[in-house]
Parts: structure tokens; C-alpha cells; sequence
């Protein structure tokens, strides 16, 4: 037992005062030099913009916050906003209208292709342009069949709408049994008693977990800090819709509810130059929505065999 | 209490200093994986300060190499149950030791898979999110939840285990059973839990219908059991190759007959897989038709595919036959399981799942120099720990490190 | 070669090693994230809402010149216009009305002016069944003929809307048919789409793929 060696060490036996002081200094040089490369490699942390302040970080979830906590939170992000785009915005958290639930009926005679609402959207909900998040994707069809397979996403020919295709706009379509609020380890988006499927962007942690369960690809990921260009920045934002978001969050269609849950219609109808888009409170019978629904007899719900059963229905006219 | 207490730290630190001591080739070994650890951790602070967009992951691909490889590695976590069961349930005294080894690679593997998510996310300082009673754990209907949890609780598990065992045998007490017996069976029932988890983290999506499937359960088990005592062969003789702890060779064909069998179902799940998808075609296969033979133009992970099933096929054979029992194809045999099961639930399984995506859009995925280095950097950490695990372990359970010399130890007789 | 020094070897390259790694990250001599490509800002004639015609009730709302629907400044009264046509029955668009484009339903079958207007009072517009229909009125005129539109459009299902979905905190904003429609040539023409969606990582050299797919 006096003969104790390090299994696998075939050293001479150790000297009796430990080690010797020149191995002592070459590894103090080991240690150092591994440190120092430590150090260097954490060198880009040195990069980083927007860190997120301690109130950012310690943050209480949406559904837990009171309305003072709120308002302190709103004035934050307004001057968050302000330092970065020079412009002083007004930051609401519009709550939704009782007795109401929105619907999105969408003429597929109409719809050109022309993707006006695509941009409309880009720049009432402040999505960043570099990289491109877009909200909506239209896809153009082959005449006959709903096969995705054959959509084409990039058509751009010198006049929309071309023969043999129709055209097709896809958004989120605020499933009344959303996946993504299901797989959501955190419960950073939920669906709110007028239909809208919204995220808090504060609580996110950017999993994109739930981008992977939309079966209808409708929820974007911030893979870097996105660009606005101040001059196209719209301040009228709300907390879960249209302010600017950080990197590493998702962010999707939520029916512009800084409009709807005042009383107007979403950016992408209003822009449409076919009157393709019609939106309303299903609830409401008077609505245009609930006069399609009772009178068009060709209705598409996308996926419908998914049971995500979606509030966004597609129709041919007469 | 305090004694107690004092010396549970006296056995930490001379655990901690013997990470440090060791021969040339220990050195080496542990300096190079040192070196991926600080190229890794430099990639990851460049994601850190960018964002994910340094990676090739995009809104359409989603998921790439960081995900595949925590898939893989809670595979080879699960795994290491596959150890236990021989020895507790059947009484095989050969592989009792063994045990510790497997279950220290359990723990490394899930620090590499705790590592791996870490990576994936977008804000990881808001981690705390997940913690149930501060954050908002959304248990039980996000598979996610379930995730952190059994994960989590599989590294206790297991530390649990394996430290007290370790400890007990420094101290040269026998373990009192009824303080890891019953860690044990819970264990193994939490193994297989782990895993079928992971599974359900895909299987449950109904818009990825190449995902949402039932085979992929069993399936994850099969390849998980098939990769992990794979790993746990080739280890056993590294640890017999530097250490002078014997290991017979009846211990590695013990593992060898689990590989066998495993690798048996995999295939044979494969064939099932296959069959359900080409036969009766529709619509819903076009990632099935991406991953085999390539879509419209797009066929970056066909020769991946079919180097992976070739492999496979080739191991299969291999361990049928008795050549596998000599240990020189039997480690080839094992390389080709690993490299197999790796590229198969990596681009097998997580990429054709956003290959088109739910609107029929084909976007491919490649990971960038950043992620590979990160990847590479997280493996070189899990090998870091594991390698230190069994520099401690290893004297442990050879009496070389004990109670019994500590004296000696701390008064600088004994180089530890 | 004895262990101890292999050993000394082993570490002393660890140092250089690390040291020339600390340098290298300093340096950022790898690694860096590649240059997003640039994406040109949307033309904002994309994000217009503005209606490419305007009706005569906006007109008359905005309180604008009306001098082109004063038709008896040129025409006589009492003397209805007479239409001429040449060998192949299709009508001559007179010199001072050639901004008009007749191309009202298929095969030329609508190719009469007198089909909507009043050739006895040209202020005025007369539907199949004999109405008078004021300029303000024309959406009545376009109903007549086109009646399942005609119900839509009432219901707010047809045609552009803005405003306010809930009338109790605003407004609703209703188009005309002629805001959109040219009436005399009413199917819209083509026009160019906004550019089309990018890539976050476009690939260096694409696949070659099919023409028109993906």
C-alpha cells in the first residue's frame, strides 16, 4: 500500500515535498494561458447591442402583471423605442371587446396575387426587413387542386393575376384549437377570449417549439435584431402586437389587434385592392362575416382533417 | 455532522485534484478536448451576441444539428439503463461495476442534451421561464414541460446513484440498499420515460406528418438501445486500455447481445417505416420523398440517408454473425452503429420534418462553420466530464483512492 | 523518450496552443457571421390604400371640380347623340370620348352606350327596366344586371370596405362600384405584383430547379 500509484500514471515515484518548483510555474503557465484563451473566447460577448435591462430580465408573466405593473412596463418600452428610433410611440394594451370573436373570410375568386397585404402588414406591425419577416405568405396555386406541393411562393411575372392559377394568402389562422399554444413550455402564447392567438414577447425564451407545430407555417422566429427603418416605424403599437420585438422571440399574425380591439379593420384588408379580405365579429349577425358564412356555399378551412379547426375561411364566390 | 460534512469535502477535493494528474496521453487527450471546448464556447458567444442567425437554421428549417444531436445524446442517456437491468433484475454480477460506468456516461450525456437546448434557444437568459412555481411550466400539455422535468430528474437520478455508490466505496462502507435499490428501479422505468418523451416531442405534432407517427416512438428506443451500449463497448475499452481495471471480455459480449437485438428492430421498424409510407403514397409523404429521393431538385440528404442505412445494414449483419465476437470487428461493428443511428435521427428525423414545409415550400439546411464548432464544443465538454468522471471512478472502485490513505494524501506523501 | 518528458512536451504545446487560440479569437479570424444580403425597402405605391379610380359621390363628398360630368357643356340638349358603327358592328369611340375603352362583358355583347345611359338626358343613367338613375345612383345601375354582386355589396361582402368593423366606434367607409371599376371596361387589368418573399441564408449557387416551381 506504500507503493500507491495513479492508475495509468507510469511517472517516477512523486518528490516528497510535492512538486518541484519548476512544474509548479509550468503549470501555473497551462493554467494561465487556458484562462487567457477563456477570456478571448468570450471575447464577442463584447458585441452585443440591446442587452436586456434587470426590469426586462425580472419581468412578470402577462396574466400576472396589475395595471400599474403594466403602465410602468408600456412607459418602459416607449422609451426603449424612443432611444432607439429616435421616435416617442404610444404603447397600449388594448384588452379584447366582450361578445366579440373574429372571423377572417377570404375570397379566393378575388385574390390577385398581388401581395399588397403582404407589405401593408411588413409595415403597420413593424416586422423587420432585414432579415425579411413577412406574416403572410401568398401562395400561387395550380387551377383544380390544393395541393402545397405544387404552390409556388416566389412567382413574380410582369402582371398577376395569370391564367391557370389562383392565388391564395396564408396567415395565421387563429385556430380556435391552436397547437402552438399547446406545445408552448412556457405559456408565452395563448389564445384571448376574442379568437386572437397572441405571443408576449417578454415571456418568450425562443424554443420555436411552437413554429415547428404550426401546421399552417404561420409564426416567424427573430434570428437577429430586427431592421426597421426608422422612417417607416408606426407608433401607434400595443404590448402584444405591433411593438418592436428582440432577437430571439416569434412573433405571427395577430389580426393587427391595436386596429380590431379599437374598431377597425386589420392593415392587410384595408390595402386590398380586390376587397378579397373580409374580416368581422362572428358573434355579430349584422357582419359581413356572418352574411358569408350563411350565404357562400364553398368554405375551406386549410388542414380542417388536423382539427385545428382555423377562424380563417377561404370561399368562392356565388 | 460537521465531520460528516468535512468529510464528504475532503473526498471532493481529492476527487477534483486527481482531474489534474495524469500521464502524457491524458494531457493530450484532456488539452484537446479543452481546445474544442474553447472554440465552442467562443462560436456560442458570437450566436449569443448575434443571434441564431449565425447558424443555417432559417423560419423554415427550424431545427437543425443542435436538436439532432440532444436527440441523439438522450438516447445514449436512456442507454446506459440498459446496464442496470442485466445486473438488477437478472443478477449478472459480471457487468455490476460496469454499472457506474454506464450511468457517469448517463450523466454526461445529459449535460451535453442540457447543453444542446441551452444552445437552441433564442433567449436563454430567460431559462428561469421554465422553472415551475417562479416561471410558467405549461405542464402537462406541452411535451417540452415534460422534457425539463424527466430530464432533469434522470440527472439527480442518476448523480444520486452513482455518488453514493462511489462514496460508499471510498469510504469502504457497503452501500446501504434501500438508499439506491429503489433509485434504481426508478431508474430504469425513468430511462425508457426520457426517451419516449423525446419521441413525443415530435410525434405529437399533427402538422409534420412525417412526425406524427407512431413508430417513432419505438423506434427512438431501438436505435437509442442499439448507439448506447455501443458507446458503452468502445468506452469499457479505453477505460481497460489506460486504466489497470479489468474488464472481461464477457462483459462486452453481454452488451453486444443488446446491440444485436436492438439493431434487429431498428432495421425491422425501418422496413415498417418505409413500407407505410411508399406503398400507399398521397400527399403527406413528400418528406419521406425528400429524405430517400430527393424533391423537385432538392436531394442534399439522400446520400446521407443511404450511407446511414448502409451502415446499419452492414452492423446488423455484422452482429448477427459470429465474427462480431472478435473485439476488432466488433468495434467496427459499434463505430458503424453509432455513426448509423447518429445521422439517422439527425438528418433521418429532424430535417425532412421542415422538408417542404406545412405550405409546400423546400428551403434546405446545412449547419454553418458557428454551429459545427458549437456542436463539436458541447461533445468535447460531455468527454471532458465523462473523462473526469472515470479518473475519479476508476481509482475509487480499485481501492487506490480511498479513505484509507487520505492521510497519506493530504500530507503530501501520496502525489494525491 | 522517458514519460516525464512527454509529459513536459505535451504541456508546454498546450501553452503555445492556447495562446495562439486566445489570439485567434481576439483576432476574430474566424467564424464571423456572414453579411446579410441586402433586401430593398418595399416601393410604397405597394402600401397605398387609395382606390385607383374615384366615384362621383366621393367627388361631390370632397367637393371637387365636376366639369367632366357636365355633359350638355358639349352635348346639345334635345339632340340625342347618334352612335356609329363599322362593318363588323363594333362601335366608333367618337374623337373627344377616345380615353373610353368599350370592353363591357364578353364577345362585345354590352357594345351600346345606350345600354346605360340616357341618350334623352345624358345626366342621367336608365336601367333595363326603365329607371332613372341619378350618377350618385350608379351602383343601382351596375345591380340591374349584376344582381347576386349587387347583394354582396349591399352586405358588405363584395367590394372594398375601411374603417370601422364596429359601427359603434366608427364609421364604416363603403366604395362604390366605379372607385374600383372601370364601367365601361370593369375587369381589372393586370398588375405587378410586390416582389416576392427571401430566404434568411439564399443559397451561393442554387439547385438548378424546374422552371415556375419553388
Amino acid at each position: 500500500m506504500s507503493d500507491q500509484r495513479i492508475s495509468g500514471e507510469s511517472n517516477p515515484p512523486p518528490e516528497p515535498e510535492g512538486m518541484s518548483r519548476r512544474s509548479f510555474l509550468r503549470n501555473s503557465a497551462v493554467f494561465a494561458s487556458g484562462l487567457a484563451a477563456v477570456a478571448a473566447g468570450l471575447s464577442p460577448l463584447l458585441d452585443i447591442e440591446n442587452f436586456p435591462s434587470l426590469q426586462e430580465f425580472m419581468q412578470k408573466y402577462y396574466k400576472e402583471m396589475t395595471p400599474e405593473e403594466m403602465k410602468k412596463v408600456l412607459e418602459r418600452i416607449e422609451r426603449e423605442v424612443e432611444r432607439q428610433y429616435g421616435i416617442r410611440p404610444h404603447v397600449r394594451d388594448l384588452k379584447p371587446l366582450d361578445g366579440v370573436e373574429y372571423v377572417y373570410c377570404l375570397n379566393l375568386t378575388r385574390c390577385i396575387g398581388c401581395r399588397k397585404c403582404v407589405h401593408a402588414c411588413v409595415a403597420e406591425n413593424n416586422q423587420s426587413r432585414n432579415p425579411e419577416i413577412q406574416y403572410i405568405r401568398v401562395l400561387q396555386m395550380q387551377n383544380g387542386s390544393f395541393d402545397m406541393e405544387k404552390a409556388v411562393h416566389d412567382y413574380n411575372p410582369e402582371k398577376v393575376p395569370e391564367k391557370g392559377h389562383f392565388y391564395m394568402p396564408v396567415q395565421c389562422q387563429q385556430c380556435k384549437n391552436p397547437p402552438c399554444v399547446k406545445v408552448c413550455p412556457v405559456h408565452a402564447t395563448w389564445q384571448e377570449p376574442d379568437g386572437i392567438t397572441v405571443i408576449d414577447y417578454n415571456w418568450c425564451i425562443g424554443c420555436r417549439y411552437c413554429e415547428a407545430a404550426c401546421p399552417y407555417w404561420a409564426r416567424r422566429f427573430n434570428f437577429t435584431q430586427p431592421e426597421i427603418p426608422a422612417d417607416r416605424l408606426n407608433p401607434e403599437m400595443d404590448y402584444l402586437s405591433n411593438r418592436p420585438r428582440s432577437k430571439g422571440v416569434m412573433e405571427k399574425c395577430h389580426f393587427c389587434l391595436q386596429r380590431t380591439r379599437a374598431g377597425r379593420y386589420p392593415a392587410c384588408l384595408e390595402v386590398c385592392p380586390t376587397g378579397t379580405r373580409k374580416f368581422g365579429n362572428v358573434l355579430d349577425p349584422n357582419s359581413e362575416v356572418s352574411y358569408i358564412l350563411k350565404n357562400k356555399r364553398v368554405f375551406i378551412q386549410l388542414k380542417e382533417e388536423l382539427g385545428t379547426s382555423p377562424r380563417f375561411f377561404y370561399y368562392f364566390d356565388v | 455532522m460537521t465531520t460528516a460534512i468535512r468529510n464528504y469535502c475532503v473526498f471532493l477535493g481529492r476527487c477534483g485534484r486527481i482531474a489534474f494528474v495524469g500521464d502524457w496521453r491524458y494531457y493530450s487527450w484532456m488539452g484537446l478536448l479543452t481546445v474544442f471546448c474553447l472554440l465552442g464556447l467562443n462560436a456560442y458567444c458570437r450566436q449569443f451576441a448575434h443571434g441564431l442567425v449565425v447558424t443555417g437554421m432559417s423560419d423554415q428549417v427550424s431545427w437543425g444539428v443542435y436538436i439532432a444531436n440532444f436527440t441523439f445524446l438522450v438516447g445514449v442517456a436512456a442507454a446506459a439503463v440498459m446496464m442496470v437491468i442485466p445486473v438488477y433484475i437478472y443478477d449478472n454480477e459480471e457487468l455490476h461495476d460496469l454499472v457506474i460506468f454506464g450511468e457517469l456516461l448517463a450523466v454526461a450525456a445529459i449535460f451535453m442534451c442540457l447543453a444542446f437546448v441551452t444552445v437552441d434557444l433564442g433567449r436563454p437568459d430567460r431559462f428561469w421561464h421554465l422553472i415551475p412555481g417562479i416561471g410558467q411550466l405549461n405542464f402537462p400539455a406541452s411535451m417540452l414541460s415534460w422534457d425539463v422535468i424527466v430530464l432533469n430528474g434522470y440527472l439527480l437520478l442518476n448523480v444520486h446513484i452513482c455518488g453514493y455508490l462511489l462514496y460508499s466505496r471510498y469510504q469502504g462502507k457497503k452501500p446501504a440498499k434501500w438508499f439506491y435499490i429503489p433509485f434504481v428501479f426508478i431508474a430504469i422505468i425513468w430511462a425508457v420515460s426520457i426517451h419516449t418523451v423525446t419521441a413525443f416531442l415530435y410525434v405529437g405534432l399533427g402538422g409534420r406528418p412525417f412526425w406524427n407517427q407512431a413508430i417513432i416512438g419505438p423506434r427512438f428506443l431501438a436505435s437509442a438501445f442499439t448507439a448506447g451500449p455501443a458507446l458503452i463497448i468502445l468506452a469499457l475499452q479505453v477505460i481497460r486500455h489506460v486504466t489497470k481495471y479489468h474488464i472481461t471480455d464477457k462483459a462486452l459480449l453481454t452488451l453486444r447481445s443488446i446491440v444485436q437485438v436492438a439493431m434487429i428492430i431498428n432495421v425491422f421498424l425501418l422496413l415498417c417505416e418505409v413500407f407505410t409510407e411508399f406503398y400507399a403514397g398521397g400527399l403527406h409523404i413528400t418528406s419521406s420523398k425528400y429524405l430517400y429521393l430527393g424533391l423537385h431538385g432538392y436531394h442534399k440528404l439522400v446520400p446521407w440517408i443511404w450511407t446511414a442505412i448502409t451502415f446499419n445494414l452492414t452492423a446488423m449483419v455484422l452482429l448477427v454473425l459470429p465474427v462480431s465476437r472478435s473485439l476488432k470487428w466488433l468495434n467496427l461493428t459499434c463505430v458503424l452503429c453509432i455513426t448509423g443511428i447518429w445521422i439517422e435521427k439527425g438528418m433521418g428525423l429532424v430535417i425532412p420534418g421542415f422538408i417542404p414545409t406545412p405550405l409546400g415550400q423546400i428551403v434546405e439546411y446545412f449547419p454553418t462553420l458557428n454551429e459545427t464548432l458549437v456542436c463539436f464544443g458541447i461533445w468535447a465538454f460531455g468527454l471532458l466530464c465523462y473523462t473526469i468522471f472515470l479518473r475519479m471512478a476508476v481509482p475509487i472502485l480499485q481501492g487506490d483512492l480511498s479513505k484509507a490513505n487520505e492521510r497519506e494524501a493530504l500530507a503530501g506523501t501520496v502525489a494525491h | 523518450m522517458k514519460d516525464s518528458v512527454k509529459t513536459t512536451i505535451v504541456l508546454n504545446v498546450l501553452i503555445v496552443v492556447f495562446l495562439a487560440l486566445a489570439t485567434g479569437f481576439l483576432l476574430k479570424a474566424w467564424g464571423q457571421p456572414a453579411p446579410l444580403q441586402q433586401i430593398p425597402l418595399v416601393d410604397p405605391e405597394f402600401i397605398k390604400t387609395a382606390t385607383v379610380r374615384v366615384s362621383y359621390s366621393e367627388l361631390v363628398a370632397a367637393k371637387e371640380d365636376l366639369s367632366d360630368f357636365d355633359c350638355y357643356g358639349c352635348h346639345e340638349k334635345g339632340k340625342p347623340p347618334v352612335l356609329r358603327f363599322d362593318d363588323k358592328h363594333m362601335l366608333i369611340i367618337p374623337e373627344e370620348h377616345k380615353d373610353i375603352v368599350m370592353g363591357h362583358g364578353r364577345n362585345n355583347r354590352n357594345n351600346l352606350c345606350t345600354n346605360c345611359h340616357d341618350e334623352n338626358n345624358l345626366e342621367r343613367f336608365q336601367t333595363r327596366d326603365g329607371r332613372e338613375l341619378t350618377f350618385s345612383e350608379s351602383p343601382e345601375l351596375c345591380g340591374s344586371c349584376h344582381g347576386p354582386t349587387f347583394r354582396d355589396w349591399n352586405a358588405g361582402a363584395h367590394g372594398r370596405t375601411s374603417g370601422y368593423w364596429n359601427r359603434d366606434m366608427g364609421p364604416i367607409v363603403r366604395k362604390d362600384c366605379v372607385s374600383c371599376h372601370n364601367p365601361h371596361s370593369p375587369k381589372f387589368p393586370g398588375r405587378q405584383p410586390a416582389p416576392p418573399p427571401h430566404i434568411l441564408h439564399p443559397p451561393t449557387n442554387p439547385a438548378p430547379v424546374a422552371e415556375g416551381e419553388h
